[in-house]
């Protein structure tokens, strides 16, 4: 497909956020829409995920949002007319110290004010409904939501199919076209360069994620959000056995669950990965992951590896993402900064950026989420990953 | 004629072969101690060891290298086990996996007739009304899936393993001859060489001076980094030049039912009847070259069995029987017949690109093959990896014949139809990594090893818009998670 020389809006990044902006742009009438696409559609973070809707989040403003973005997704397939395999799985945070449970009990009652379905278990209750625990390291118990899961893949069809569909050819997506540089001036934003043409334009979302600094680069703009690797493996499909999508934090990041085909996919993370743009597998990860996974759950010390992937994950700051037009450029628009909720947040978000660039005022939800609650002289996410909990302990700054 | 056991032969081993008796799905069984469990299961005529994923089709004994997973089952409590590498033991107890009653009279086996109905993509626009009933769907679709069962609440104890790292000049990956060579060759130079032979007890003595690590396996290239696991230990080695001798994998026909019982690679064929003493049928279709299929040739017709052929690949259209191979259709000189058959022996071989493929080096197509790229030395587009022996040019044999059914098999392990991979194509998702995704060909236990040339040739003769192998992933075999837990790290002194 030939790529057009102007257009009202250029998004760049063919992944979950730049489908969803497109597809949100388009339904308000915003004019010709093009998305860039370096690789195929999907190639970044949103293929390489695994797609959790979840909830249950431990502030009460990120589960207000989530359960705003989870409602996106349960309508999701009806509206776009293809089936994203939406299902509630349930979700597990495994707890394993004292302290975890205490801070839970106020997050439970949290969740049962908002109206989200989640529960407090016992050691006992939490073998029982996973029974995969046992014979590992004690359990101190464990919080149980009704969560749900997605195929990321099927939600990047159902936008891509639901695109095709426009009338008019108001929105084009070109995979395989790498952005090389940004025209600017005095009044903002005027041009896209590609390796494949010239776009001209008053409006450009970047919307790529774990590239965007290199992209806000591009255009002269400075965020303080970076990428930070991360990486999944799968096995080979077992029978159904696991009944929720488990993570833990102690001692470190590990989590796992099952497919609907009945693979395992799971991970364990490294708090002192390094900064940068970087997809690659390792060795490490595959040992580590072996290592804490086999500790809390033997049984699955008989499951097959047969792939393994990486991706990133674009961490802000506040580790929430970063949504909206910037004072450093007029007519630059950002979606990134997803610090690894892009799949959730990103399809309810984008309908709340459409909102926000078709009429020009920040509806009140997205406030939270606008590019310059930051200076430009911010300092960058450079600093290791702290303590999980850490990151929303009350009265912080950062609980958004 | 069905499968049965000969007579002990000269070409047996020394020891006197020990009876040992096990299960099969409940059933008695009796084998030699040490032969493979599928072999043994041959020996007495049970063909069917397990139903593939999707489709439940049956699937047997096919493979040498242990890599297609045809054989799979559930051996002593440890789910999904590649049971022609299993040893079989006194009171060894294996189950079938993923079938219902039986896998023999699998009643799954019927939604292989459906098939037509159920492309990789069924769900994409489908189950979403009435909307209550949404879970339910997935529900069932979740009661399809899985295949082998998780041992929870008795875990199987799997041997502790000590880290090692190793650094030399050269790792050869390989003990077959081109890599015996390589090693020796460098060896002579000066190099210190590292050698890893997946198979133990296989190779033939190399000179000395040459690190071998016999039986342990290359799972995974990390940046220039080669890791392997073997009985006791998990490896890490840095070399400064990597030569893969990895040998070939058997190349499956894209003809429909060849993935049916009684489809045998000729090496396969060839070691069960020499070494186990076991014939795995009476009247054999050799399809290849006849060159290649001489020694098969021999061996069977010395046993007593009916050889018909070789017919070239490309004269196979299609493999009969539902349960096992019962026929094939030739066509020659443009006549086709069929024959009454009860095996057909593979002599096609495809290049190893496992390694190769990690490594992130370039492969391309060359007489319906897909190799690596090498120049004149050997090297692969990234210069520290050579690639030596049969693993750089498989041996004969186009991945798709010219007008394939449609209907035939390209991806084995998720049962992608030809067909399936054109609709993608002309559905304008095209891109070799899209129909990776939508077809799920390329993502199961064998990664592509099976397919990867039928799955790049029917792109490129459908006319997709990009032809490129989609990115290989580590690990290069499946490995037991237990198998990537260390006790203990110990650097090399």
């Amino acid at each position: 497909m030939t790529l057009p020389t102007t257009a009202d809006v250029v998004i760049i990044g063919g992944g979950i956020a730049g489908l969803a902006a497109a597809r949100e742009l388009t339904a308000r009438g915003a004019g010709r829409i093009v998305v860039l696409e370096r690789d195929y559609p999907g190639a970044g973070a949103t293929g390489r995920n695994v797609a959790r809707i979840r909830r249950m989040q431990l502030t009460e403003e990120l589960c207000r949002v989530a359960m705003a973005c989870q409602d996106k997704y349960e309508r999701m397939g009806g509206e776009l007319r293809s089936n994203v395999l939406f299902y509630r799985l349930g979700y597990a945070w495994i707890l394993y110290e004292p302290d975890e449970v205490e801070r839970m009990r106020d997050i439970v009652a949290m969740h049962a004010r908002l109206g989200i379905h989640s529960a407090l278990l016992s050691p006992q209750q939490t073998l029982e409904h996973l029974p995969v625990f046992e014979g590992g390291e004690p359990v101190a118990g464990s919080v149980l939501s009704d969560d749900a899961i997605v195929h990321h893949d099927a939600v990047v069809w159902a936008h891509l199919d639901h695109l095709a569909r426009a009338p008019g050819r108001q929105v084009t997506v070109h995979p395989h076209t790498t952005v090389t540089g940004i025209e600017r001036d005095d009044g903002g934003v005027r041009a896209v360069t590609t390796d494949r043409g010239h776009i001209e334009t008053p409006i450009v979302l970047n919307a790529t994620d774990g590239w965007s600094s290199q992209i806000n680069a591009m255009a002269g703009v400075r965020m303080p959000n970076r990428p930070r690797r991360r990486e999944v493996l799968v096995t080979a499909p077992i029978r159904r056995t696991i009944e929720a999508a488990v993570t833990f934090y102690r001692p470190s990041e590990g989590w796992f669950n099952q497919t609907l085909r009945g693979e395992v996919v799971m991970g364990a993370v490294d708090p002192d990965e390094p900064v940068g743009v970087d997809q690659r597998s390792s060795w490490a990860f595959l040992r580590r992951t072996a290592t804490l996974v086999t500790r809390k759950a033997p049984a699955l010390r008989d499951v097959t590896v047969i792939r393994q992937w990486g991706g990133m994950y674009d961490i802000s700051p506040d580790h929430l993402p970063i949504v909206g037009p910037t004072g450093q450029l007029d007519g630059w628009w950002q979606a990134v900064g997803w610090s690894g909720r892009g799949m959730l947040l990103a399809p309810y978000l984008m309908e709340l950026l459409a909102e926000h660039l078709v009429t020009d005022t920040a509806p009140p939800m997205l406030r939270q989420f606008l590019p310059d609650r930051f200076a430009p002289d911010d300092e960058d996410a450079g600093a290791r990953e702290a303590d999980y909990y850490a990151r929303y302990a009350a009265g912080s700054p950062q609980a958004g | 004629m069905v499968a049965r056991r000969l007579p002990e032969g000269t070409a047996s081993t020394a020891q006197p072969a020990r009876r040992v008796r096990f299960t099969f799905d409940g059933r008695a069984f009796e084998g030699i101690e040490g032969e493979p469990l599928a072999v043994s299961l041959l020996a007495a005529d049970r063909l069917i060891l397990s139903r593939s994923f999707r489709f439940h089709r049956p699937r047997g004994l096919m493979c040498d290298t242990g890599q297609c997973g045809w054989c799979e089952c559930e051996v002593d409590g440890r789910p999904s086990v590649r049971s022609c590498q299993v040893p079989v033991h006194e009171g060894l107890a294996a189950r079938s996996e993923h079938a219902w009653p039986s896998v023999d009279r699998d009643l799954f086996g019927w939604l292989d007739l459906g098939s037509p109905a159920i492309p990789p993509t069924f769900y994409h626009h489908r189950f979403l009304r009435p909307r209550q009933l949404r879970k339910a769907y997935l529900d069932v679709i979740r009661g399809f899936g899985g295949r082998g069962r998780l041992p929870v609440g008795r875990p199987s104890s799997t041997p502790s393993r000590v880290a090692r790292e190793l650094e030399v000049d050269v790792l050869v990956v390989g003990g077959g001859r081109s890599g015996v060579a390589a090693g020796e060759e460098a060896a002579a130079g000066g190099a210190s060489v590292a050698l890893i032979e997946a198979v133990a007890g296989r190779m033939r003595p190399v000179r000395p001076g040459i690190r071998v690590l016999d039986g342990a396996v290359a799972v995974g290239w990390y940046e220039g980094v080669v890791t392997a696991i073997d009985e006791a230990t998990l490896w890490t080695i840095r070399a400064g030049m990597v030569v893969a001798a990895t040998g070939t994998y058997e190349r499956v026909p894209t003809v429909r039912g060849a993935d049916r019982p009684g489809v045998m690679g000729a090496r396969r064929v060839l070691d069960t009847i020499r070494h186990q003493r076991v014939l795995p049928g009476g009247r054999a279709l050799l399809v290849g070259d006849a060159s290649d299929l001489a020694e098969v040739s021999d061996a069977l017709t010395g046993e007593g069995a009916t050889v018909l052929g070789p017919v070239p690949t490309a004269a196979l259209r299609r493999v009969l029987g539902r349960r096992r191979v019962t026929g094939a259709v030739v066509e020659v000189d443009g006549s086709t017949r069929r024959e009454a058959v009860d095996l057909i022996v593979l002599g096609d071989r495809t290049p190893n690109l496992d390694l190769v493929r990690a490594a992130g080096a370039a492969v391309e197509e060359r007489d319906g093959q897909l190799v690596p790229v090498l120049d004149e030395a050997g090297r692969t587009t990234v210069p520290n990896v050579r690639v030596v022996g049969s693993a750089a040019r498989g041996r004969r044999g186009a991945a798709v014949p010219d007008g394939p059914d449609a209907r035939a098999l390209v991806c084995f392990c998720e049962d992608v139809h030809v067909d399936e991979l054109r609709a993608q194509v002309a559905d304008g998702y095209g891109d070799p990594e899209l129909v990776k995704r939508r077809t799920g060909a390329l993502t199961g236990p064998c990664q592509g090893k099976y397919c990867l040339a039928a799955f790049s040739a029917t792109l490129a003769a459908a006319g997709a818009p990009v032809v490129t192998a989609p990115t290989g992933r580590p690990p290069l075999r499946p490995i037991r998670l237990g198998d990537l837990v260390a006790s203990e790290e110990r650097p090399e002194p």
